[in-house]
């Protein structure tokens, strides 16, 4: 009897995992993608006109993402990308609203090439502010480092101005590619969007300005370049 | 074994029960209700599928045939049933594959308004939901002349799938309701700019939005189907009572409910009824469902008027005595902002509940709270409305109160009309923290996503108590498949016996659960997409009697 | 085990003060404040004859009562629900008043979903106002018990028995009551 019972328990223990789903189908673990490009525009104004972009696409779940980040900005006098780089970088998320990265990043402008190594971080600061900060270590040895921040102001929930701003620092100089130690340059800008579908397709427009500092701006001097420049902007911001 | 089926087999025979077959086809059809044409899942060629009519008492078999070309499942939500016939892919069985047809068989042990749904993927977004009406065997405790299913849903021009992803690119990409410069500058100009500055920086400070109370919007509002032109309307003769069978099939939205005119008695709550409770206005949470009688006596046309609790939209149905009869559309009530009570900044007083502890609520505060509707309430209507709703954090912006000045229903006016379990003692509880990352929208208990966590184990004939603290910023309906949620509400035996509670934020809930169903379930919060991204749990019940664990 | 739930000189006396005071206390209930205008309490040996009136949740059997202006009926009040039920002879106007002065009872907690508080129903709740529940045209009786009320119908009008505890009345549990002219 009391054989019996257990028989029966083990075989309806056995029938439960037997019949059972191995594995719940949800989604909470399901990898998902991204495209977007936060700026793609064409610059007008001091020294030669500029086609810029600044984008990222990634793949991955909640806290793991693998990303592919891209900027460049090329100069239509006399043809040449002024700057051309990108990333490929893994992000983990570390915090509610940080996520730590780190990967390679591959220049090749118009000029030397350079090959860094990559760590940083990027997220949501308190007050909205959404931030970025890298340190860079190029196959050369040089260090660098870049911290960026933009915020958004809703005109409306739809009309957004955006200011951003960028600051480049170099541990070393690094000639070739027109490095000094210290600041090398700053960078900023104000654009004012229109979300016009949901927000996949923000048009805008607005003004950027860069400027070379220090050791930086003086080799650029040297060379001829400009060290500052003001530009209107018009673009789209892609979202998909 | 063999002398468990006889068995099984004998009482079956020994309880000769009505029987009867329904057939069901999941399929696609085009839909219109926001004036872009979409894609929708239907159950045999509608959205809302049909009402399934149940008697108590019989034995239902259900044949679910999926042409879709993914896979389906059909969940009944609220029903009792054995726990393979749930309908939740991943937990109870393995779903319905593309062009199969399962078989669902299960006894009607339960009467009341109840409705069915896909628990696969985004599915019920799309379209895939219908209503369910069980008769009662005996006859019920409140007389109706005629009866109306009123199942409320959310459309979006988006598919469910294309929302979750656009969600996991922007966690903000669907709120239109942010706070703008203009906001700010009307605040100003109330507040003072210190005030003003100060009040936006603690939201900057924990990146929070006060207004954060859908995260997605964009829907378009039905009722049976049917958005606000489309004015679904139930006839009514005058002095006739009209049961209205309220059903929240939304994957998103709480709606607030009221019919200007008419008093709202109401008489169930998720499928069990309740002492009868008149008010002017109540809240429906997501997958909830409330029954309300009225009666209206005048020869005229009444609106009935579902707006979503952020205030996004409405959508209004209408009673009438003759075709093409309608009533004036109420204008739609301000958004309500969230205050620093929802985002649990003061916790002192939500300890435990303290009831008694909320009377000495600032009630200034409220009317501040962006709800400009209510500067011109007469309070003296309030009568005893007037005491703030206990199942909201004292300061709430989310306290909901009746477009009229009347009484606006609160899950403490819920007493069970027959009490299903008697009043005892938990054995144990359970402490389920409500959390997610709003930012990166993923959604857990205890900081624990789905696919991460271990099931919740409970033991067979054990009473169970449920502890919900809502850290988040969002209220959350919590379901439980397969038992009944007792919910806290301090009236012992007559606390209201439902299947889903709604956790407003900065607030603990309590529910108890007498564990009486063997086998594997689902607990969710029922926002698709905190469901969707990890606000679950299984439930394994240990024990019981092995034919029911081993039924079909 | 019949519970006689108001004897018939606290009904008479209790008709009388509504009869004599107009400053009737508030608390206590005045739904019987109009019954004067079609009959008053009397005496059982006074009744032509007895309807047994059943109380369920939430609903009367029968569900019509018709009588005869000049009869006096004893009605033997049966109450087989799970919840508190009442029997009260009035317009609806009347009901409805009354409706409001029971939520209060709910309130004050007087009136418990299945038994009646009869310890603070005699509490003071301010002002010597009390809140009783005696008026003669009304029953209010706990599961399980029984009550009657003797009414002298004196003329020919359209009535309403309901139970006026909260949410009952909107629910169903209201009959007809209609007193034919004398002459029919």
């Amino acid at each position: 009897m009391r054989g019996s019972t257990r028989t029966a328990a083990v075989a309806a223990a056995l029938m439960l995992t037997a019949t059972l789903p191995a594995q719940a189908e949800m989604l909470d673990d399901a990898m998902f993608t991204s495209v977007r490009l936060d700026r793609l525009e064409y610059r007008v104004g001091d020294g030669s006109n500029v086609a810029a972009w600044d984008a990222e696409a990634w793949i991955g779940g909640d806290y793991w993402k693998l990303a592919l980040e891209s900027e460049g900005e090329y100069a239509t006098r006399p043809g040449t990308f002024e700057t051309l780089e990108n990333q490929l970088v893994v992000r983990r998320l570390v915090s509610d609203f940080f996520d730590a990265k780190a990967g390679i990043r591959v220049d090749t402008p118009a000029g030397p090439d350079r090959v860094y190594g990559v760590i940083g971080f990027q997220g949501l600061a308190p007050q909205w502010l959404e931030v970025e900060g890298d340190l860079f270590l190029s196959q050369k040895g040089d260090l660098s480092s870049r911290f960026s921040a933009e915020y958004d102001i809703l005109l409306t929930n739809r009309l957004i101005l955006q200011p951003v701003a960028e600051i480049n620092m170099a541990f070393s100089d690094d000639r070739e590619i027109g490095q000094g130690q210290g600041i090398t340059d700053v960078e900023a800008g104000l654009r004012l969007s229109y979300d016009l579908v949901d927000r996949t397709v923000a048009p805008y427009i607005g003004v950027h300005w860069e400027r070379k500092l220090g050791e930086t701006a003086r080799i650029a001097r040297d060379e001829g370049d400009d060290t500052d420049a003001v530009r209107a902007v018009a673009g789209v911001r892609l979202l998909f | 074994m063999a002398t468990i089926v006889v068995m099984a087999a004998a009482f079956a025979v020994a309880a000769p029960a009505r029987a009867a077959t329904y057939d069901i086809t999941i399929g696609r059809i085009t839909v219109n209700h926001s004036g872009t044409p979409k894609s929708a899942i239907a159950y045999n060629g509608q959205t809302p599928g049909p009402t399934l009519r149940f008697k108590e008492g019989e034995d239902v078999t259900i044949n679910v045939t999926n042409t879709l070309d993914e896979s389906t499942s059909i969940h009944w939500h609220g029903l009792i049933l054995p726990f393979r016939q749930d309908g939740v892919p991943g937990i109870t069985y393995d779903g319905i594959a593309p062009g199969e047809t399962f078989t669902y068989r299960f006894p009607i042990v339960q009467s009341g308004t109840y409705w069915f749904h896909s628990h696969s993927g985004m599915q019920e977004q799309d379209g895939a939901y219908g209503s369910i009406v069980i008769d009662a065997a005996d006859r019920e405790p409140f007389k109706y002349d005629r009866e109306y299913v009123v199942l409320l849903s959310d459309s979006h021009d988006h598919s469910g799938d294309r929302i979750l992803a656009n969600l996991k690119k922007k966690s903000d990409y669907y709120n239109r309701q942010q706070r703008t410069v203009g906001d700010f500058l009307r605040d100003v100009g109330e507040n003072g700019l210190s005030a003003t500055l100060r009040e936006r920086a603690d939201w900057g400070e924990m990146r929070m939005m006060a207004t954060d109370i859908a995260d997605v919007q964009g829907y378009t509002f039905l009722v049976n189907g049917k958005n606000a032109d489309d004015n679904w309307t139930g006839r009514f003769e005058p002095g006739e009572r009209v049961r209205l069978r309220f059903i929240n099939a939304s994957a998103m939205t709480y709606f607030d409910v009221r019919i200007p005119g008419l008093d709202l008695l109401v008489v169930q709550a998720d499928g069990n009824n309740v002492q009868p409770v008149k008010v002017e206005e109540f809240r429906i949470g997501v997958s909830e469902t409330y029954d309300v009688i009225v009666r209206p006596t005048e020869s005229r046309a009444y609106t009935i008027f579902a707006e979503s609790m952020a205030r996004t939209g409405f959508v209004r149905a209408t009673l009438a005595p003759g075709a093409d009869l309608q009533a004036e559309i109420p204008v739609q009530r301000r958004p309500p902002l969230l205050t620093m009570a929802d985002m649990g900044m003061d916790h002192g007083s939500m300890a435990g509940m303290d009831h008694s502890g909320m009377a000495g609520m600032d009630h200034s505060k409220m009317a501040g709270s962006g709800q400009g509707s209510m500067a011109g309430m007469d309070h003296s209507k309030m009568a005893m409305g007037d005491k703030p709703d206990a199942f909201y954090a004292p300061g709430s912006g989310l306290a909901p109160t009746a477009a009229a000045g009347g009484k606006f229903l609160s899950y403490a006016d819920l007493r069970a009309q027959k009490p299903l379990y008697p009043d005892r003692e938990a054995t144990r509880e359970i402490e389920l923290r409500l959390t997610g990352n709003m930012e990166r929208y993923f959604w857990s208990i205890n900081g624990v996503k789905y696919s991460d966590a271990e099931p919740i184990r409970l033991k067979y004939g054990e009473r169970v108590r449920f502890k919900f603290v809502n850290e988040t910023m969002m209220t959350h309906p919590m379901h439980l498949h397969g038992m009944w949620s007792i919910l806290d509400t301090g009236k012992g035996k007559w606390d209201p016996v439902k299947h889903t509670v709604s956790v407003a934020p900065g607030t603990t809930l309590y529910t108890e659960t007498e564990v009486d169903a063997p086998g594997q379930w689902a607990f969710h919060c029922h926002l698709m997409y905190h469901m969707a991204t990890g606000m679950f749990r299984k439930v394994i019940v240990e024990g019981g009697p092995q034919s029911a664990a081993l039924s079909d | 085990m019949n519970t006689r739930t108001h004897s018939p000189l606290v009904l008479a006396a209790a008709l009388l003060l509504s009869l004599s005071s107009t400053a009737q206390a508030a608390g206590s209930h005045g739904g019987g404040h109009g019954a004067s205008a079609f009959g008053q309490p009397a005496e059982a040996s006074a009744a032509s004859r007895t309807i047994t009136v059943t109380m369920r949740d939430n609903l009367f059997e029968p569900e019509s009562i018709a009588v005869k202006a000049g009869e006096t009926v004893r009605f033997v009040l049966r109450n087989e629900g799970d919840f508190v039920h009442e029997f009260n002879i009035g317009t609806a106007a009347m009901h409805a008043a009354h409706q409001e002065e029971m939520q209060m009872m709910v309130e004050h907690g007087v009136l418990e979903p299945d038994r009646i508080n009869r310890d603070r129903m005699k509490m003071d709740m301010g002002g010597g106002k009390t809140m009783q529940h005696d008026d003669p045209n009304s029953v209010l009786l706990e599961p399980g018990k029984t009550g009657e009320i003797v009414w002298t119908f004196t003329k020919a009008t359209d009535l309403e028995f309901a139970c006026n505890v909260p949410g009952h009345y909107d629910a169903g549990m209201v009959g007809k009551l209609s007193i034919k002219p004398k002459s029919s």
